[in-house]
């Protein structure tokens, strides 16, 4: 029985974990232009990218707009994530489809419905018009701005699904009892309901956090072409350059941030749930 | 906070002495008015770019503005007729049914064994090989496909054949994708599974074959399609794994659709994107008929 494991575990680490040490190494070697990757053993790539004013701007970047993102997607989830916990029966299962049917429509897809709202002659702009409060049409597509609702649309459904576990979990008759007790709602929610939600919160930061530090499609199509965040800068060394190392560096710079970000995170948010 | 007021628990009777009846009524609607409201802004903002997309598509003008000059289907037609998209299509389709037609298999195979064996002294080996199958999901996309090109660049120096923009190479590694999903979900399915009736086989002299195949297989079935949908439509949609990957000639809808859109958007590229957003609302519908699509996610 134990051995019906090894297939996938085989393919995981021949394509997942052996191409990632590969890039691993390579990252240690040195750009030559005439044979592009030439063997070394040197920290010079990631030495450059960090001292690189450019690639530290793209870091920065990134690092601003993924942190902004996770939050706006918090806040805007919660809401909604209990709304879907306390659903039962034939709605909730409506409302899951409608919460995932966005996420799995794609990436891609839903870029393109940004830049139809957000263009010159988009949605929001003939609406404003419409109504007489601007004359111009604003400049709302390749701009930060457009980057910012377009990631948060992206990872809003995610953070809903994570959340909603977790608000399921916590038993209704706690809140009565808290306000029986005396206690407000906003105290209750704040005394009762979020340190019990709060694993629920680190799990969605953190699941969220990641897909903005990684954020592809969205930068590329609403960002505009001065407008650089990691996963593109990372794309860009492989296709429109050669320096193979050096866009290994940049992939591994973006992971371990990532990661280390991440870990920090997280265990913030388990000290706060720690019992006093 | 409005939260409390979906629930429904605190009553006005229960509320803390001094709010005076009345005040306490009024409040109580404001509250539940803003919570309907960031509950509505939340679903607006994650449904509206897929509206919009959808909406476009049948706009007369081939410029995208609004309001609309009118409504035509036509631009379905003609996005039929742009070659990078219909072999896109067909080549995402292809992908996708074979990458789920591997991954779901061997996924599953992994569950089971990470459920029934690794116990006692190998339990943390069977821990370390759960986060291992699950690592796809943790590895960002173009790093992965990053690594995946570099790897399929030397390895075609080794094999002297093409690697990189062919079907196998994309099928390797959508079946990359389709692996940790069906993990997680048939792993769900089986921590819920009530042991008796395949205990009750075995002792009536079933062969562990055929418990598995008459009692243990029909009762993951609702993990086992869940996992098929998620893994199709993860390969189906995927971009930034496949990105590096394709090659002249066979490209996925989704980088067609990049690639099209970093120039710009039309009601071509949107009819495109709405055969997507259909597709993929189908299968979702289809799959929630076998499986409450809230009991695996």
């Amino acid at each position: 029985m134990a051995a019906l494991v090894l297939p996938a575990t085989l393919l995981v680490l021949g394509l997942l974990v052996a191409p990632m040490a590969i890039l691993f190494r390579i990252s240690l070697d040195r750009y030559s232009p005439t044979e592009l990757v030439q063997e070394a053993l040197t920290g010079e790539n990631y030495l450059r990218a960090i001292a690189d004013p450019y690639y530290r701007e793209v870091l920065g970047t990134t690092l601003g707009i993924a942190l902004l993102c996770t939050l706006l997607a918090l806040l805007i989830a919660f809401p909604a994530a209990w709304w879907l916990a306390r659903l039962e029966g034939r709605r909730r299962s409506l409302a899951v489809i409608l919460t995932l049917f966005p996420l799995l429509v794609g990436n891609v897809v839903r870029a393109a419905g940004w830049m139809a709202l957000l263009g010159r002659d988009g949605a929001i702009n003939a609406a404003l018009r419409g109504l007489g409060l601007i004359r111009e049409p604003l400049g709302l597509l390749y701009t930060p701005g457009a980057v910012v609702a377009g990631i948060v649309a992206v990872v809003a459904p995610y953070m809903i699904l994570t959340l909603a576990t977790v608000i399921e979990a916590i038993p209704r008759n706690l809140e009565e009892a808290a306000a029986n007790l005396g206690a407000s709602p906003a105290a209750a929610f704040r005394r009762v309901v979020l340190p019990m939600a709060l694993p629920g919160i680190a799990a969605g930061c953190v699941l969220v956090f990641i897909l903005c530090m990684n954020a592809y499609a969205t930068p590329v199509l609403l960002g505009g072409p001065q407008f650089k965040m990691m996963a593109p800068a990372v794309f860009d060394q492989f296709v429109r350059g050669t320096n193979w190392p050096f866009g290994a560096a940049l992939a591994f710079i973006l992971l371990l941030v990532t990661l280390a970000l991440t870990l920090a995170g997280s265990a913030a948010l388990s000290r706060r749930t720690a019992p006093r | 906070m409005a939260l409390q007021s979906l629930t429904g628990a605190v009553s006005p009777t229960t509320l803390p002495a001094g709010d005076g009846f009345g005040g306490a009524m009024a409040g109580w609607r404001l509250q539940r008015l803003a919570f309907g409201l960031a509950v509505g802004g939340a679903y607006a903002l994650i449904l509206a770019p897929v509206l919009a997309v959808m909406l476009i598509s049948l706009f007369a003008q081939e410029i995208v503005s609004f309001p609309p000059d009118g409504f035509t289907l036509a631009w379905y037609g003609n996005a039929w007729d742009r070659r990078e998209f219909a072999r896109g299509f067909a080549t995402s389709l292809q992908l996708a049914l074979i990458a789920a037609a591997i991954g779901v298999p061997l996924g599953t195979a992994a569950a089971l064994a990470l459920d029934r064996s690794f116990r006692g002294r190998w339990q943390a080996l069977g821990g370390a090989l759960n986060t291992l199958l699950l690592g796809p999901l943790a590895v960002p996309g173009l790093v992965a496909g990053t690594a995946l090109y570099i790897f399929y660049v030397r390895a075609e120096f080794w094999v002297d054949d093409d690697i990189k923009g062919t079907l196998p190479g994309l099928v390797a590694a959508h079946v990359l994708l389709t692996i940790p999903w069906t993990v997680r979900m048939v792993l769900a399915s089986l921590a819920g599974l009530d042991r008796a009736p395949e205990e009750a086989a075995a002792n009536l002299g079933a062969r562990p074959f055929t418990v598995f195949r008459r009692v243990t297989l029909p009762m993951l079935r609702p993990g086992v399609v869940a996992a098929s949908l998620f893994s199709f439509i993860q390969s189906f949609e995927n971009l930034e794994l496949t990105l590096l990957l394709v090659g002249p000639g066979r490209t996925t809808l989704p980088v067609a659709m990049l690639n099209y859109l970093e120039f710009r958007i039309d009601p071509t590229l949107a009819a495109v994107a709405t055969v997507q957003i259909l597709l993929v609302g189908a299968l979702m519908l289809v799959t929630d008929r076998f499986v409450s699509l809230s009991r695996v996610v």
